[in-house]
């Protein structure tokens, strides 16, 4: 077994500034995607407001995992042909540190106040717990079989992972990292979310659902039907959106009943998706048509198109509100 | 050109070299696009490739059978290269005259046959130049071994290889049944 953390630099101005001022005071310059092409490997960094590719980042063996994190100043992608965490600056674009994993590392996300990276192996059901900023082997999480999509809640109490072939989630408690509950869900679960409600909303390939999950309790408290195959949520203005991977669609389901409310056009394959902070876009990677799909929550309508490199994947939070003056990607 | 295509897919039906989940798969989804100038109207190219049921245009196809037509979760198993020959089933997942395209999934195959896993495949008919048809073929699937470091003839790279070499045969063969070669 291998880790191998390279830290290459530090890189805190911006991690400094938001904790100086809190998100709801910064006045934001604008939203960025970080959306990893897994086909062209490489990262395209997208404007949404001006609905232009910014940077085209290579990055090595296949990514399709990603996590921002303002607080740390970085994005972080996983390759699994390459078995490489990658830490990346929010500010330059350019790499501060990487992690050789053994296993088949996939999804990722991060705790942004506890200084640590969650990696699922998705060969060896387990999830890798790495530090933040070096990407050091910090604990290994036992999860089911084949662990896909991760979260940690917001207050950073718990962290849960999909375990695709173990058709449940393992829901673990922080900081202790002590197994609270493994739910049984749909069939191969892959992406997972959390909503406002608190609640995870977990995608099943195969049953064609979401299982809505309480987290404190450990049970299944719905099941929604969406679209064929689907694989990650997003949620925006009291409402969830699920891309289904096999219909070309994305299902719009309220918070509040748990039922489908519409489906939406969007391209081939919509894969990742995540909705702005401020709730007034959401936006979906279409990995066969290499392109996210820019849909107006309010409308439940696709207002704009962005091209990316080949295979956009963008398995995770992929989204970044840039405090003024931070534009990602120029400070070089 | 019959010979070399069943040969193409045969790889002779070696045992499976382990057990495997069907439904596990690898960490890096492929796909496949190939497309094709037709020299006849969309309409006359849907006529002869737009039924689920009908493979004949495919020379590596020897017979299909199937049920439910052209509805969805329509099923249909192939035949490749003989009687008796290897064979992959199907079901259909879209279908649309009026966009003249239609979608299925491999239910099951040996990845000894086509070593893929996971797969699915658009087929369409656009307007090309001239009045013509540009017919596209598009496949994403896993490659056919579905856990850690794989064996060359079960990689990424011979999955692709496969899918492209039968869109190839596929729209090569229906290119020369428009312009009687």
């Amino acid at each position: 077994m291998r880790f191998t953390p390279v830290l290459q630099a530090t890189d805190l101005l911006v991690a400094t500034l938001l904790f100086c001022f809190p998100a709801s005071s910064v006045a934001l310059a604008g939203t960025y995607a970080f959306v990893t092409n897994q086909n062209s490997s490489d990262v395209s960094v997208l404007d949404l407001e001006s609905q232009t590719e910014i940077r085209r980042i290579p990055v090595p063996g296949k990514p399709a995992g990603v996590a921002v994190s303002p607080v740390h100043g970085s994005f972080y992608t996983v390759s699994p042909d390459s078995k490489t965490v990658h830490r990346f600056s929010l500010k330059t674009c350019e790499e501060i540190a990487h992690a050789l994993l053994p296993g088949g590392p996939t999804g990722i996300t991060v705790a942004h106040g506890l200084g640590k990276v969650f990696v699922s192996d998705w060969y060896n059901a387990r999830v890798f717990v790495l530090d933040a900023t070096t990407l050091s082997h910090v604990a290994d999480l036992a999860t089911g079989s084949a662990p896909a999509g991760v979260v940690v809640s917001p207050n950073e109490g718990w962290f849960a992972s999909a375990d695709r072939d173990a058709d449940q989630v393992s829901i673990f408690d922080l900081p202790s990292m002590d197994l609270r509950h493994r739910v049984t869900v749909g069939t191969r679960p892959f992406g997972i979310a959390i909503g406002p409600d608190e609640r995870l909303h977990v995608a099943n390939v195969g049953t064609h659902d979401i299982s809505v999950v309480d987290p404190d309790t450990g049970t299944v408290v719905a099941t929604v039907p969406v679209g064929k195959r689907p694989y990650g949520v997003g949620f925006a203005q009291g409402l969830a959106f699920s891309t289904d991977q096999y219909a070309d669609t994305v299902t719009v389901y309220s918070l509040e009943s748990l039922s489908p409310l519409n489906e939406i056009d969007v391209g081939e394959y919509p894969e990742g998706i995540e909705a702005t902070p401020d709730g007034s876009l959401v936006v979906s990677t279409n990995w066969f048509s290499n392109t996210v799909s820019l849909i107006n929550p309010a409308t439940q309508t696709v207002v704009g198109e962005i091209e990316t490199g080949d295979g956009p994947r963008a398995f995770g939070r992929f989204l970044y509100s840039a405090p003024e003056g931070l534009e990602p990607c120029r400070d070089r | 050109m019959k010979f070399s295509l069943f040969a193409m897919f045969a790889l002779l039906l070696a045992p499976a070299i382990t057990t495997m989940d069907a439904q596990a798969h690898g960490p890096t989804r492929q796909k496949v696009t190939v497309t094709k100038e037709i020299a006849a109207p969309p309409a006359e190219v849907w006529a002869k490739i737009g039924n689920f049921q009908d493979m004949s245009w495919h020379p590596a196809v020897h017979s299909s059978t199937g049920e439910g037509d052209n509805a969805i979760d329509a099923t249909r198993v192939l035949t490749l290269g003989e009687a008796g020959g290897p064979t992959i089933s199907e079901i259909l997942y879209k279908f649309s005259d009026e966009k003249m395209s239609y979608s299925y999934r491999i239910t099951d195959v040996n990845v000894e046959v086509l070593p893929v896993t996971n797969y699915s495949s658009h087929l369409t008919v656009k307007p090309g130049a001239d009045g013509g048809s540009l017919v596209e073929w598009r496949g994403a699937f896993y490659r056919g071994y579905p856990n850690n470091d794989p064996p060359e003839h079960l990689n990424d790279e011979a999955a692709v290889k496969a899918v492209t070499g039968v869109y190839e045969a596929g729209l090569n063969a229906l290119h020369a049944s428009f312009t009687g070669n």
